[in-house]
This record gives C-alpha cells, sequence and structure tokens, in this order.
C-alpha cells in the first residue's frame, strides 16, 4: 500500500460519501440504517486488519509493536483487507443481504476515492510510458503512467453504471468483479517487487461474476424450477 | 461468556508472539564501523547505483521496512547496491537487528552519528537513492513502502 492513510482514507470517504448521494442510490439507501457508517466502518476494519496482516507477515509483532499499526506506509496486505471490509459488509446486512446491491455503487466510488488518494501524496505515478499524456516525477525527464488516476477513473464510472437497476446480487457481484479487474489490468503499470497478488485480484473477478450468476438463479416457485418434496 | 473472551484474545496474543523471534541472534560477522569520510569514499568510489538506508534497532518504523529491503536486495541486488548504516545504536542491538530480519546487504555501523549528519538525514528511517558516483538523486525520510522504493530504482536504473 502506497499511501498515507489519512488523504487516501479522506477522499475514500468523500467518494463513498459521493456515492451515497447518486440519486439512482440516495432513493434506495433511504432504507438503510446510516449507511455511510456502514461502509467507512467496514472500510476502516478493512485496513486495521490488513495492516495487522502485513505486520504479522512482516515478522513485526502488533502487541510489542502496537504504534506500528499506524505506520500504514509500512504496508497493508491488500487481499486480508479486502476480504475483512468484505466479511464486515456481508455480517452487517446478514439479516438482508440485498442491501448489499445498494451500497455495491457507493463502495466502489470509495475505492475510487482511495486510489484517487495518491494526489495527496504524490503518488500517483507507476512504470515508464513512451505514450504521450505520460507524467514525469518532479526532477526528471521520464514520462510515466499515471496508474492511480487510471484505476480511480475506471471505478469511478462502473460505479455510475452500478447505478441502473439489476437482478439481486447483480450490483454486488459486478461491483466486487469490478473492483478485481480494475486492479488486475493496472497492476502491471504499478512498479513492484513481487508484482502483486494478481491472482487475488483475478480470484474476486471469479468469484463477483459467480455471485451474480447464482442472483439470476432462478427461485423456488418461480417458472422452471420444480418442487421437489 | 467473559471467560471465552478472555482465552481468546490469550490464545491470539500467543499466535501473534510466535510470529516475531525475540531471541534472534547476532550474526557472526560484526557490523563494520564506518565514519563520515570513509562512508563518503565508499559511496564516490561506487561504480553501480546505490540505496542507502539509515536505521536502528529501536525505531519501529524501520522494522517495517527491513523485510521489505531485504526482499528488495534479493530481487535486484544485482543492479543496485543496497547500503544499510545503523546509527544512534549500541552496536550489539544493531548486529542482533541485522539477524533477526536476515539482512543480507552490506551494513555498517554509525558510531558518533556523523555519517548521519554528513548525509542529511532528519530521522529515521531515512532512504537515499544514490546514482554512480555518488551524486543523492532523491531522499525518503520516513518509512518506504514496496512502491516507492520500485519507483526510486527504477528512475536510478534508467538515468
Amino acid at each position: 500500500m502506497e499511501f498515507t492513510l489519512l488523504g487516501a482514507a479522506l477522499t475514500g470517504a468523500f467518494g463513498a460519501w459521493l456515492g451515497l448521494r447518486l440519486p439512482a442510490v440516495r432513493k434506495r439507501a433511504a432504507s438503510i440504517e446510516r449507511p455511510w457508517d456502514v461502509l467507512v466502518g467496514a472500510a476502516a476494519i478493512g485496513v486495521f486488519s490488513g495492516r495487522v496482516f502485513e505486520m504479522i507477515i512482516s515478522g513485526v509483532n502488533p502487541l510489542t509493536n502496537p504504534f506500528d499499526i499506524i505506520l500504514v506506509r509500512g504496508g497493508v496486505d491488500t487481499v486480508a483487507a479486502s476480504v475483512a471490509a468484505l466479511a464486515t459488509l456481508v455480517w452487517m446486512f446478514r439479516s438482508d443481504l440485498g442491501a448489499l446491491d445498494v451500497l455495491a455503487p457507493a463502495a466502489l466510488l470509495g475505492l475510487a476515492g482511495w486510489h484517487a488518494g495518491c494526489l495527496w501524496t504524490g503518488s500517483c505515478l507507476g512504470t515508464a510510458t513512451g505514450y504521450d499524456w505520460g507524467f514525469t516525477l518532479p526532477g526528471s525527464t521520464i514520462p510515466r503512467h499515471a496508474t492511480e488516476l487510471y484505476a480511480a477513473a475506471a471505478l469511478g464510472v462502473l460505479a455510475v453504471v452500478l447505478t441502473r437497476p439489476q437482478r439481486p446480487f447483480t450490483a454486488t457481484g459486478l461491483a466486487l468483479a469490478s473492483a478485481g479487474a480494475v486492479r488486475a489490468a493496472t497492476q502491471p503499470m504499478r512498479p513492484s517487487l513481487t508484482g502483486g497478488p494478481f491472482w487475488a485480484y483475478l480470484g474476486a473477478v471469479v468469484i463477483g461474476l459467480a455471485i451474480v450468476a447464482i442472483g439470476r438463479m432462478p427461485r423456488r416457485g418461480q417458472p422452471g424450477v420444480s418442487r421437489v418434496r | 461468556m467473559r471467560s471465552r473472551l478472555i482465552l481468546s484474545i490469550l490464545a491470539f496474543g500467543l499466535v501473534l508472539g510466535a510470529c516475531t523471534d525475540p531471541d534472534a541472534q547476532p550474526s557472526a560477522g560484526a557490523l563494520p564501523v564506518t565514519d563520515s569520510e570513509e562512508f563518503q569514499e565508499l559511496l564516490a568510489d561506487s561504480e553501480s547505483p546505490m540505496v542507502v538506508n539509515l536505521w536502528a534497532s529501536w525505531c519501529i518504523p524501520c522494522r517495517s521496512e527491513a523485510p521489505l529491503l531485504t526482499e528488495a536486495h534479493r530481487q535486484l541486488g544485482g543492479e543496485v547496491r543496497f547500503i544499510g548504516v545503523a546509527t544512534e545504536d549500541s552496536q550489539v542491538d544493531a548486529e542482533a537487528f541485522v539477524a533477526e530480519f536476515s539482512m543480507t546487504f552490506e551494513n555498517y555501523f554509525d558510531r558518533t552519528g556523523e555519517v548521519k549528519a554528513w548525509i542529511g538525514s532528519l530521522g529515521l528511517p531515512t532512504t537515499f537513492f544514490v546514482a554512480p558516483g555518488g551524486e543523492i538523486v532523491s531522499t525518503v525520510f520516513g518509512v518506504i513502502d514496496e512502491r516507492r522504493i520500485a519507483l526510486e530504482i527504477d528512475e536510478l536504473l534508467r538515468r
């Protein structure tokens, strides 16, 4: 994870707030109690979990070095953070999982805001490019991809598309698949030592599409489904 | 219910405690002592680009980035020279730190703190990206992340 927490968290929270104010979302979100609090809470739990996980795998004991938890630039495990945030959302809406469809576009806009948080810390640029639209680091002459801004723009567009009414769980599944696909597509443009958890991003796409397929399966009592006694 | 919660917290703590090695012993080789003059020469004589990291064993952010620097050296050590400088520290603690994180790149001990003063480090950790010949190209104050280290090394190699 490449940003300080504060800048990315602020733009991420702003993105989620903006997402909840999209006309199509606002109307449906009225039935959910404090949706913005839920989204921000899930994101905070995700970042915290991802940071603790990263500390453990780096050999730093969170109990003996508790202040290290706030050093988010030291690393947040993306996969652990995403799983924790999603698990929190599922737990919060366990009695009404359909509410996830309402929040999905706002969550995606929040993620777009998190990526756009690179503007606060000057960490938007990625690998070198020969294209004219490349940006250079201060004092450098090497044009580079504005990788995080590409990701933010793609997620923003997908979030707006997902506000259109869908079948149950379609928006949730597509949001997860979109997040994974955008991350996988932009990953080669991020300077990295390890290549990042590329397979986890593809895994998110597969799981997201599986959720969409499950949402499209006919329910009991609907035409085409036989009842088994 | 409460006893279950306490037991769970204790079990979690034990698992976390097992993740680090508090008994890590110093490596057999002692950390070579350096001063500003020697260190300046070392940078000037280098024909490879360098990543110079100033650290101390008591510095919590340094603990966060130590595994990253070791991994970066493992992957890019053929193209870039990684140099660690332990400063404002005791030599025994610094050697234990090197052993604990299995830091495989060259490390020196700045006994008097003059290397830190000469190179212009304001605090710890600080990472300098240095061109062959000793010109400091960029400086990262505070903990460095994987993305930034990969980006700065890419800049160094493309100069």
